[in-house]
């Protein structure tokens, strides 16, 4: 852990070890050699389900829901992985063949085609997470985009009902476990082994794995639309019975939940070992800047919450496909079983999905006020406040749901708590801006963008804890303006705040202020005119998930529909400058933002293995203003004076 | 840094106020609900206006000049500060806490002589059914007077909501989940469902009025009386599933009484997707029943086989142009023989009237 590049040198990687044989082009792993392995896992999965049901003397004997879903959900993926090379280490390793544990052949990227390929290196694998979840961005985007236009109006114009509740559901699931949950995950994975002076993640092999189940999990999730019956059309919640009564598409929603889950938790797991073995020395738990933990409070819900989704989903899936009872009220199964142990994860995942972002906010405010976190204890403190309650609440999407009674005061009241550690840190941000240097650049905009829409968002999650107010928003439209407000108003808002903070680290370059300054002025007024109408249109009486309405509503729906195509907009203007930046953008110095963190000390991009000699840390993250004061020591780095 | 947030606070107010944000209250416990609606915006306010009025004043006080790289002074914390929002939220959530529960338990109280409603949901429609074994497809409700809803369903989760009158709850199969509506004045209601049930969801309503008590008591024993001498077979059609399939029948023709199937195509909720002219339906969900005709012949089976198979097993034949796994299974189970037989009387263009 604490080797340094002498010993990772390529010298030292081929000492006392024979050159591996060059194999030839459809055994080397990467995509050729996926191209054969995926169609010959998923024969293999195929006849398995044949021969099982040629044995049992099942009829028909080709079954193609059971093939589809063993071989093409299950089997197939597995070949795909094994094909590109996410398993070669470990197989070579059980077969007794020669294996090197520090084989950094996959290992940084040179040119532009490693990015393509298995490597496990964090900074490639944080660029491939956050690369992959904007494509999924946008494919979700597009789908709000379509049922929007269906909504523009009251009656039917576009879609029937079961593809515009496909649509609905499709959006949703590929936002929070394709888009939301994986881009954190990708931003950590850049910054976090960086911030706290550590050469990689814990496992890198792992991590490599993690990301590269994700693109089968969304594949599962687009590939919906090609099933007989559309795509799955019961919303993310996917409720029991309907789920397992429903076409095929659902199984699709299914599986690529197990696909999305097995990446999280073995990233959360890989977070939470890289945090607590390989902090620099001197990083104690209390020098750690606050993204870090974030991150290790976000990898403890994971670790602790997902598998009861996985659960859920499979149960699910086994009422259909096996005729077992676990949520069908026939054969004493128990239907309000499934919600329990859906929101059991599903609130926490609210905060899987928003403390990281709290984390980028607080590294982003403190730089660009010029000033140390306000209370920066209580702020660590209230982040573990939130892991905890968030355990405690989750019945409070049942209100209306028909569960035991007396659970609604307990979780209200736990709810309404839940406000507390989060206001905790609104005010500590404030108080963090008032009497500082503030500099307007686009990650600040974001970051005070995501403060004003969050506190709207915090206020509604307010109302709806109140139990008597949920009754009457429950499943309305005022329930998808919340969730709007803090998934996109918060979790989207700190991503790109991230996204534009760590931009000239992942890239060397600078991306463009006025073009980032068109985007965050675009996307926060439209945002807040597709969302804040929803708040009333729901209150006054329309149901959410519904491709038809009361006519009255029209008027409202055409004014949400418009803003939000100019929401969809203003992502062509990121993009572009994305894009365009780390093409031709002005070469950014190592250290831009003037910020202490660790990840600042090294150049831009920073060097393949982060650093010469594992620093020495000093003091505390965010000494801004402290004469003197330094976070870290960096040898032969070059370490600017923080305090200039 | 207080005049922008007295101004905050103004406009947030005025934002509270013009907009007309809940439906004009038809029920006590929607009055009691637009209390506590107006306890938590109150709070709600203070809140917004404070943390707008420091983000604005910190932008426009604390903004650098673009030369400026100096850094600001080195505030750690203020531990009486930190306190005082750790304590003061608490306290004004707890009072919004307070305020719910005690609201919670007076809307769930139906008094001492509730009237009795029970409530049968399933794919896509809604039945009633009052003391006396009375059914209806329209919710009828007296004024004053305290509504207790028992409620089932037959197939999957559906949800029961009148906008005006606040209260909801789902329904789920399997367990009776229950309700209480006092409503507070006469008027025409529309009664949605609000749990996303499948296909025909967002058409899955009901009417409802509120009737003075005595006008009430009218339609109760019109009901009552018209129940008694017409519809032996239109007992409870969409009950309890199976249950509801053995205790009707009894008066219903072999060959399909065409004016019961004409009220079974509206209980059942058939319109909800499927287009019919002797019905004046006019949905496009599922394939037009004007057609029924031509889609028999291309089945190559009898029109009357072929409409009752597609009603109790709707996967057996699919119309070119729509997908299997729509329609609901169920129908089979939750129709009595006597009201299928009916509905394909109704169907096959043997005139109800």
């Amino acid at each position: 852990m604490t080797s340094t590049l002498d010993q990772h040198s390529q010298q030292d990687l081929q000492h006392g070890h024979p050159a591996p044989r060059r194999r030839g082009i459809f055994m080397r792993p990467g995509y050729l050699r996926a191209l054969w392995v995926t169609p010959l896992f998923f024969l293999i999965g195929m006849y398995i389900v044949v021969a099982i049901r040629a044995l049992a003397g099942w009829d028909p004997v080709y079954d193609w829901e059971y093939i589809v879903l063993i071989a093409g959900m299950v089997t197939a993926p597995i070949g795909f992985l094994l094909g590109i090379g996410a398993f070669d280490y470990w197989l070579y390793w059980i077969s007794g063949r020669p294996t090197l544990v520090d084989d950094h052949a996959n290992h940084g990227a040179y040119s532009w085609k490693d990015y393509f390929k298995v490597n496990t290196d964090h900074k490639v694998i944080g660029i491939q997470y956050l690369v992959t979840t904007f494509f999924f961005f946008t494919v979700g985007g597009f789908l709000a985009m379509l049922f929007r236009a269906e909504l523009a109006q009251p009656g039917m114009q576009f879609f029937d009902t079961q593809t515009f509740n496909g649509l609905v559901s499709a959006h949703a699931t590929l936002m929070i476990f394709v888009f939301i949950i994986p881009a954190f995950a990708g931003l950590a994975n850049f910054a976090l082994p960086l911030m706290i002076g550590a050469p990689d993640m814990a496992f890198p092999r792992l991590n490599a794995l993690s990301f590269w189940m994700l693109p089968v999990a969304g594949t599962l999730f687009l590939a919906s639309f090609l099933a007989p019956g559309g795509a799955f059309a019961t919303g993310w919640t996917s409720y029991a019975p309907l789920a397992s009564e429903q076409p095929f598409g659902q199984v699709f929603f299914n599986m690529g939940v197990q696909w999305a889950g097995a990446s999280s938790i073995a990233t959360a797991l890989n977070f939470l070992v890289t945090i607590i073995t390989m902090r620099a020395p001197g990083m104690t738990f209390w020098r750690m800047p606050l993204l870090v933990w974030a991150n290790f409070t976000t990898s403890l819900l994971v670790v602790i919450a997902t598998p009861f989704i996985a659960g859920s989903q499979f149960f699910v899936m086994f009422d259909r496909v096996m005729h077992t009872s676990f949520f069908t009220p026939d054969n004493g199964g128990y239907v309000l079983g499934y919600q329990h142990i859906f929101w059991f994860y599903s609130h926490p995942a609210v905060y899987i999905m928003v403390l990281p972002g709290f984390g980028i906010i607080s590294e982003i405010i403190s730089v660009f006020s010029r000033k140390p976190i306000f209370g920066y204890r209580l702020m660590a403190v209230s982040l573990i406040g939130i892991l905890v309650l968030a355990f405690s609440v989750w019945a409070h999407h049942m209100f209306v749901a028909g569960m035991a009674d007396w659970l609604r005061i307990p979780m209200m009241i736990s709810t309404l708590l839940i406000a507390v550690p989060t206001g905790i840190k609104v005010f500590s941000w404030l108080a963090t801006l008032w009497e500082g240097k503030i500099h307007l650049n686009t990650p600040m905009l974001f970051a005070l963008g995501f403060i004003s829409t969050f506190v709207i968002g915090g206020l509604s999650g307010v109302y709806l804890a109140a139990v008597p107010i949920d009754i009457h928003a429950s499943d309305t439209y005022f329930i998808v303006a919340h969730i709007h407000y803090v998934l996109f108003g918060g979790s989207v808002f700190t991503i790109f705040a991230g996204l534009y903070y760590w931009f000239p680290k992942m890239t060397g370059r600078m991306y463009d202020e006025r073009l980032g300054k068109l985007h965050f002025w675009t996307t926060f007024v439209a945002f807040n005119v597709t969302f804040f109408p929803m708040h009333w249109v729901g209150l006054d009486g329309m149901p959410r998930r519904v491709a038809d309405y009361a006519g009255t509503y029209g008027a409202l729906n055409m004014v949400i529909s418009i803003a939000s195509f100019v929401l969809g907009a203003s992502v062509v203007v990121f993009a572009y400058n994305m894009i365009t930046s780390w093409v031709r953008g002005p070469i950014a110095g190592s250290n831009p933002w003037r910020a202490m963190t660790i990840e600042w000390q090294v150049s831009s991009p920073p060097p393949v293995f982060n650093f010469d000699e594992i620093p020495q840390v000093v003091g505390g993250p965010y000494e801004y203003g402290v004469p003197g004061a330094r976070h870290a020591v960096l040898k032969g780095g070059a370490l600017q004076e923080a305090h200039t | 840094m207080v005049a922008i947030a007295v101004v905050a606070a103004v406009i947030a107010s005025l934002v509270a106020v013009l907009i007309r944000w809940l439906p004009e209250s038809a029920s006590e416990e929607m009055d009691r609900i637009t209390f506590v609606f107006w306890f938590a915006t109150i709070i709600s306010i203070g809140i917004f206006a404070l943390v707008a009025a420091v983000i604005i004043e910190a932008v426009w006080a604390f903004r650098v000049q673009p030369d400026d790289d100096t850094d600001g002074p080195p505030i750690h914390g203020n531990t009486k500060l930190e306190i005082a929002w750790t304590i003061v939220p608490a306290i004004l959530v707890i009072s919004i806490g307070v305020v719910s529960a005690v609201v919670l338990s007076k809307n769930a109280n139906a008094g001492s002589d509730p009237l009795e409603v029970k409530v049968f949901a399933q794919q896509f429609a809604w039945k009633f059914e009052y003391p006396g074994k009375v059914q209806t497809e329209e919710l009828v409700m007296p004024l004053h007077r305290s509504v207790k809803f028992e409620m089932q369903s037959a197939d999957v989760i559906h949800s029961l909501w009148i906008p005006q009158m606040g209260q909801k709850q789902d329904v789920v199969p399997g367990i009776t989940t229950k309700i209480v509506i006092t409503p507070t004045r006469t008027g025409n209601f529309t009664l949605i469902c609000t749990e996303l049930c499948g296909l025909g969801h967002a058409t899955m309503r009901a009417p409802v009025r509120v009737l003075d008590q005595a006008a009430f008591k009218r339609w109760l024993d019109d009901q009552r009386a018209a129940g008694a001498g017409a519809a032996a077979g239109a007992g409870a059609a969409a009950g309890g599933g199976a249950a509801a399939g053995g205790q009707s029948g009894g008066g219903a023709a072999a060959a399909g009484d065409a004016a019961l199937g004409k009220t079974t195509f509206a209980s059942a909720g058939c319109g909800g997707c499927h287009t019919f002219k002797p019905a004046g339906t006019d949905a496009q969900v599922g394939p037009d029943l004007d057609n029924l005709v031509a889609d028999a012949k291309k089945a190559g089976e009898p029109e009357d086989q072929y409409i009752e198979q597609s009603i109790v097993d709707p996967e057996a034949v699919i119309v070119s142009g729509y997908q299997p796994g729509v329609m609901p299974t169920t129908f089979g189970k939750t129709l009595s023989p006597a009201e299928l037989s009916g509905l394909v009387a109704f169907l096959s263009g043997k005139e109800a009237n």
